[in-house]
């Protein structure tokens, strides 16, 4: 039986240890921040490449799921009394993840990065589900099905793609240039932020156990999909 | 965003002919974005036919580029602003869930559980209801944008332009 304190709203966040609520806003900031690049640097602009109105409404829909996570963490992110310039990206603000600053340029990009990148974003909400803080613990539970969803877009995507020689060339060629930035979205072997997390029950799992879990099932992904998995340094 | 506020009838009226005011608001909307006027207007009766229509690879690209090029226009007039573009975005974002909401009933009456098809329908809707905003938003208030998201609202879903047995054909759901 757990003896870790549940925090249930956010009046009772700000009755816990500063080191509590900090490490809860930096969570918020964390996953405010990156749905909504993830949204404009990769959803949006993947409209113009889907290659029919099915794939064009479909990833119109997507796109704007994605927008809606991050406007989920950034309300919860106005409840807490954070500033909206910590919730949203800044030009001159802090850098985004390294995998934002690659600009999309195919179809078969867009459906590789669902296949991998949302991946790992499940693995992310995924240790979340438990949190002590429950507003948090409930955005998870809500945006987890459609996290889900996204993979599968991509997997049923590129599914498709590899069908012909080309496809599959393209396919591989995205795996190798997008993957070798995932392993490090976990963040440091040695984290003091994720020693935190784990100690007030905010996560579940070190850094490390998440990226060796993520590597096994994207392993088991990607091979299933007759692709090879790129060597990460 | 005046569909956020009033009731609308998202996907209620998939596959049913156009009613006269509808059918009037559909050659304004055809010619402001440069459609042919004698285009003809073919009508889809099945989610199927809608699907098997939007996966066509022989679509018609100069409707949906017509479309672009228009929105485009529309976002340079309203100055193009992180702003602009923040405040389209919160709008559409409001109405995103009833949206969706909408096409799934209107999905399973049918008989469909897709969750692709859905999305898809909620994402045309979605793009009709981002556009008339943004027509709103740069004073333009009998935009075909606008005609095009009230047929949205009255419950139809425009799949555009393709080559069909009468040549170049608009077809709606």
């Amino acid at each position: 039986m757990s003896t870790l304190q549940q925090v249930k709203d956010v009046a009772a966040l700000k009755e816990m240890p500063e080191e509590y609520q900090t490490a809860v806003r930096k969570i918020v900031r964390s996953h405010a921040i990156n749905e909504l690049h993830g949204a404009q640097v990769f959803d949006e602009p993947a409209i113009a490449f889907a290659p029919n109105p099915y794939a064009k409404w479909l990833t119109c829909r997507v796109a704007m799921e994605e927008y809606h996570h991050h406007v989920r963490f950034k309300k919860l992110g106005d409840e807490m009394g954070l500033p909206e310039t910590e919730t949203t990206p800044q030009k001159d603000g802090k850098r985004p993840l390294s995998i934002f600053e690659y600009p999309l340029k195919t179809w078969a990009e867009f459906c590789t990065i669902k296949l991998v990148a949302d991946y790992a974003e499940i693995l992310q909400v995924e240790d979340l589900l438990h949190c002590t803080f429950h507003p948090l613990r409930n955005i998870a539970r809500l945006t987890m099905p459609e996290e889900k969803f996204h993979a599968q877009f991509g997997k049923d995507f590129c599914g498709e793609l590899i069908q012909t020689p080309e496809g599959k060339a393209e396919v591989q060629q995205a795996l190798d240039h997008y993957f070798p930035f995932l392993p490090s979205f976990f963040g440091g072997s040695k984290s003091k932020n994720n020693e935190i997390y784990l100690k007030w029950g905010l996560k579940q799992r070190s850094n490390d156990e998440m990226r060796n879990d993520y590597m096994v099932r994207c392993t088991e992904l990607v091979e299933s999909l007759g692709l090879r998995m790129p060597v990460v340094a | 965003m005046r569909e956020a506020r009033a009731p609308a009838a998202w996907f209620t009226c998939l596959g049913l002919p156009l009613v006269e005011a509808e059918a009037i608001d559909l050659a304004d909307y055809l010619r402001g974005i440069g459609i042919a006027a004698n285009t003809p207007v073919v009508l889809v009766d099945s989610w199927q036919a809608a699907e098997a229509t939007l996966k066509n690879p022989q679509w018609d690209q100069s409707w949906w580029q017509a479309e672009e090029a228009e929105r485009a226009r529309l976002l340079k007039a309203c100055g193009g602003s992180d702003a602009a573009l923040k405040t389209l975005t919160q709008a559409t974002d409001e109405v995103t869930e009833a949206l969706h909401g909408a096409a799934a009933v209107a999905a399973a009456r049918s008989g469909v559980a897709d969750p692709y098809l859905v999305r898809v329908a909620a994402g045309a809707a979605l793009q009709a209801v981002h556009q008339a905003a943004l027509a709103e938003q740069a004073g333009e208030a009998d935009h075909p944008f606008i005609k095009k998201r009230g047929l949205y609202a009255s419950g139809h879903w425009l799949l555009g332009t393709y080559t069909g047995k009468l040549g170049q054909e608009f077809l709606i759901f």
